[in-house]
């Protein structure tokens, strides 16, 4: 964070909902997280929907968006952020509720949750960012992490198998929100948030956004803002097609 | 302790051993006994083998197993085997004598026996009143449970199966008074 | 209306959550405590249930169960679980979190045969977990009831004690109290003079009665405004050992002013009786028989509250005893608080009567007594 950029400046580049003495943000420089966040901030600005926003953050990455924005918020246990929604949610049917969790929390220590949730229908939106491995304990192997790549517990390369996650629940709920999107293209990430968050808003049960985010610190890209993005829409965009499922 | 009457009823699993023991114990409670009854439940609902103790006292019970049966009702072959721990001299042994064929090791209690099965399906054309039947026999040694006090119990505990199928309440009565006749003491 | 019924002790437990107005329960089926969930599915997709807005989940397991519980709570529902064994196991999850940001959540838990999935009938052998699971410091509250009418008595009372303290609260019943058919007196709290205390969403609630400072600990907690609108921000990832220790330090002074108005137990006997039982739970009941009956010095000490322990009242009942008899169907979960609390204090025998998973009747509670069994 440039020191000479004034409150204001800062200010104009987030969402009304994000809370500015929060910022600069713990994410590290370069992380997908905030664009992710600030997404899903404006698409809360422009339906006004912020005072009924319950957020759930997982652990992990994703437990740093506890102070992101003026919400009410809770931070979880490891891939149990989905059901603490599920409870809140059917507590208050007024509640916008917003899981937050990363491809780890999701898709492997909670997977069992999030299937279940797709399944009943439940009325949450579900946001998972899907950086291809474990970045906050170290960079280990995620469930999403690409065949090959070397990581932490796979030093001599993944195996072939990884999960798609959206293509799954959409299979067993063809009334969900379903949709994949990805950090570096802004407009069309905002537009799946508004869509998302409309649909559990207007009771329609099940909304699931993957976002496909960089993780340069454990991609080991910290230098270079180019060899990041070239991993992530050329690499990780490949592996996990965009769109809406 | 000495001045409850205990009793165990063990089969096989799906024939229906706990609710003749909640039959039995809601009926004492409702002519104004202390009654507790619980279930010895294993994992598998059916196939394997069920009881349920049931106690009846003029006091409150404290806890609902015990050592030794006073009525001891066995439904089922296997059972015969596996609770013979609880039987003291003296204890009252009914057998359904349609499954369990082997008395050898019961001798000694002179068994009561019963073909509650066969009397179900060919005398009353329900194999469903077997429970009837069992609990029938068991009225002749239950202390504080008068025949009559019996179908009135049975009225307020089946109110709205009877009301629902009238004919269940007189092939019940039907039921348990072979039941009764049959085993008289 | 106070009537005298004859119900199987899980029906009363839903009975007691109905009664204490429970208005939400999420679960997942286990032997031996399935049917409270069966009563509140029942009751919640009723017409009055429906009317009354209750809530009920079947999860996707324990887990799922036990977190779910936390959102409901945090959403201001007065919401339960019921859940045994390795259910109870993987539901310390939720509770380490409840118990680390003082979130109310209540449990029936009804014990069966341990370790593992063993048998679905009976035991107390998740004293030790109920009370000090997770990976915390033994911050809830645990009741244990000895009779099925106490299952409605404390089925009741477990949802007061969680929202006026602000504490984890459970109810530690076992296979036997779940599945055995008896005489309960059920009424209506109101005829007693109980009030029902009332609860609070954590989140979305825009008007407080209670502040969230009061009840979370602080490094846990951020309150902040925005256009005149208060925005809570609740986490239990920490930075800093220092953090850390305040969190313990704040639970542990609520804990303490809580524990002195919590505590419970019962005395049954002779006072200063040269021989003490002590048992908790259905073992209680049997004791209490024996106890009655037993010729000579005999008391019973019975821990109502697991934990809080009464400590202070136990080592008053033992001032007078030659001799102090621990009996459980565990080996030395019970034991183990009553040595710890007696540490120091007593320079007498202690008879240790475990039985792991077995039922212990008042005959031989009785021959204890009357020294005449080699444990």
């Amino acid at each position: 964070m440039p020191e000479e950029m004034s409150k204001l400046e800062i200010r104009s580049a987030l969402p009304k909902c994000a809370r500015l003495d929060s910022k600069p943000h713990l994410f590290c420089p370069g992380c997908g997280h905030p664009e992710v966040l600030k997404a899903l901030g404006f698409a809360v600005d422009e339906l006004g929907l912020q005072r009924r926003i319950a957020f759930g953050v997982d652990i992990g990455c994703s437990l740093l968006a506890w102070d992101f924005f003026d919400f009410d918020t809770v931070e979880t246990h490891h891939g149990r952020t989905v059901p603490v929604m599920v409870g809140l949610r059917l507590g208050n049917p007024e509640a916008i509720a917003v899981a937050y969790v990363g491809d780890g929390g999701a898709y492997a220590i909670g997977a069992g949750h999030l299937l279940n949730a797709a399944i009943r229908n439940d009325n949450i939106l579900t946001i998972v960012v899907n950086n291809g491995l474990y970045a906050m304990t170290g960079g280990q192997e995620a469930p999403t992490t690409h065949p090959g790549w070397k990581v932490k517990t796979a030093p001599y390369g993944a195996d072939q198998y990884y999960i798609k996650a959206p293509e799954i629940i959409r299979n067993v709920n063809p009334a969900a929100f379903v949709a994949r999107g990805i950090t570096s293209r802004q407009p069309e990430l905002r537009q799946l948030m508004k869509d998302a968050l409309q649909h559990i808003n207007g009771n329609h049960g099940f909304a699931f956004l993957e976002v496909l985010s960089q993780c340069p610190l454990n991609w080991k890209t910290m230098d270079s803002a180019e060899a990041t993005f070239r991993v992530l829409e050329q690499e990780h965009a490949k592996l996990f097609p965009t769109g809406r499922f | 302790m000495a001045d409850t009457y205990n009793i165990i009823i063990s089969g096989e699993g799906g024939q229906g051993v706990l609710s003749i023991a909640e039959i039995i114990a809601q009926a004492a409670w409702l002519q104004g006994k202390q009654a507790v009854c619980v279930p010895y439940f294993s994992t598998e609902k059916r196939g394997g083998i069920s009881m349920a103790f049931a106690q009846i006292s003029d006091r409150p019970i404290a806890f609902p197993k015990f050592r030794q049966a006073d009525l001891w009702v066995a439904l089922s072959e296997r059972a015969v085997t596996r609770l013979e721990s609880y039987l003291k001299a003296g204890t009252t042994v009914i057998v359904n004598s349609h499954l369990v064929k082997d008395l050898s090791k019961l001798e000694s209690w002179q068994p009561r026996i019963i073909d509650a099965t066969k009397i179900a399906k060919e005398q009353l054309h329900k194999p469903r009143t077997f429970n009837m039947v069992i609990l029938g026999a068991m009225l002749n040694f239950v202390p504080g449970i008068s025949k009559e006090g019996f179908a009135a119990a049975l009225d307020k505990q089946f109110a709205d199966k009877y009301a629902r199928d009238p004919e269940l309440k007189k092939l019940n009565q039907q039921a348990f008074e072979i039941g009764y006749e049959l085993i008289k003491k | 209306m106070s009537e005298k019924n004859f119900l199987m002790g899980n029906e009363v437990l839903g009975r007691a959550a109905r009664a204490a107005q429970a208005d939400a329960m999420y679960g997942y089926p286990i032997t031996p405590a399935s049917e409270i969930m069966h009563f509140w599915a029942g009751e919640a997709g009723s017409e009055a249930g429906h009317d009354q807005g209750l809530v009920f989940q079947q999860a996707e397991d324990e887990i799922g169960a036990g977190f779910m519980l936390i959102g409901g709570v945090l959403a201001g529902r007065r919401a339960f679980t019921a859940t045994a064994g390795p259910g109870h196991v993987l539901m310390q999850d939720a509770f380490a979190m409840a118990e680390a940001m003082r979130l109310p959540v209540v449990a029936y838990i009804m014990q069966r045969g341990g370790p593992s999935t063993s048998t679905v009938i009976y035991s107390q052998q998740e004293v030790t977990l109920a009370c000090f699971g997770g990976n915390g410091n033994g911050f809830r509250i645990v009741y244990a009831p000895s009779t099925l009418q106490e299952l409605f008595d404390y089925g009741l009372k477990v949802f007061n004690t969680a929202w006026k303290y602000r504490f984890p609260t459970f109810l530690l019943g076992d296979g036997y109290l779940a599945k055995m058919l008896g005489e309960v007196e059920l009424y209506d709290p109101a005829e007693r003079g109980l009030e029902i205390v009332p609860t609070e969403p954590y989140l979305l609630e825009k008007k407080r009665g209670i502040d969230l400072k009061n009840v979370i600990p602080s490094p846990e907690l951020e309150v902040r405004y925005s256009d005149g609108v208060e925005y809570a921000c609740l986490r239990n990832c920490l930075n800093m050992e220092e953090e850390t220790l305040t969190v313990n330090q704040e639970i542990k002074a609520a804990w303490d002013k809580m524990a002195k108005e919590v505590v419970e137990h019962e005395y049954v006997g002779q006072s200063a009786a040269k021989t003490v039982v002590v048992a908790q739970g259905i073992v209680a009941a049997a004791a209490r028989q024996a106890v009655q009956e037993a010729s000579g010095s005999v008391g019973l000490f019975r821990p109502i509250t697991l934990n809080p322990f009464p400590v202070e009242a136990l080592r008053r009942s033992v001032a007078g005893a030659e001799r102090i008899i621990i009996a459980e169907s565990a080996y030395n979960q019970l034991g183990r608080m009553v040595k710890d609390a007696l540490y120091g204090q007593v320079q007498v025998p202690i008879t240790e009567y475990y039985r792991p998973s077995m039922s212990i009747l008042p005959e031989e509670i009785a021959e204890l007594i009357k020294d005449n069994v080699a444990v």
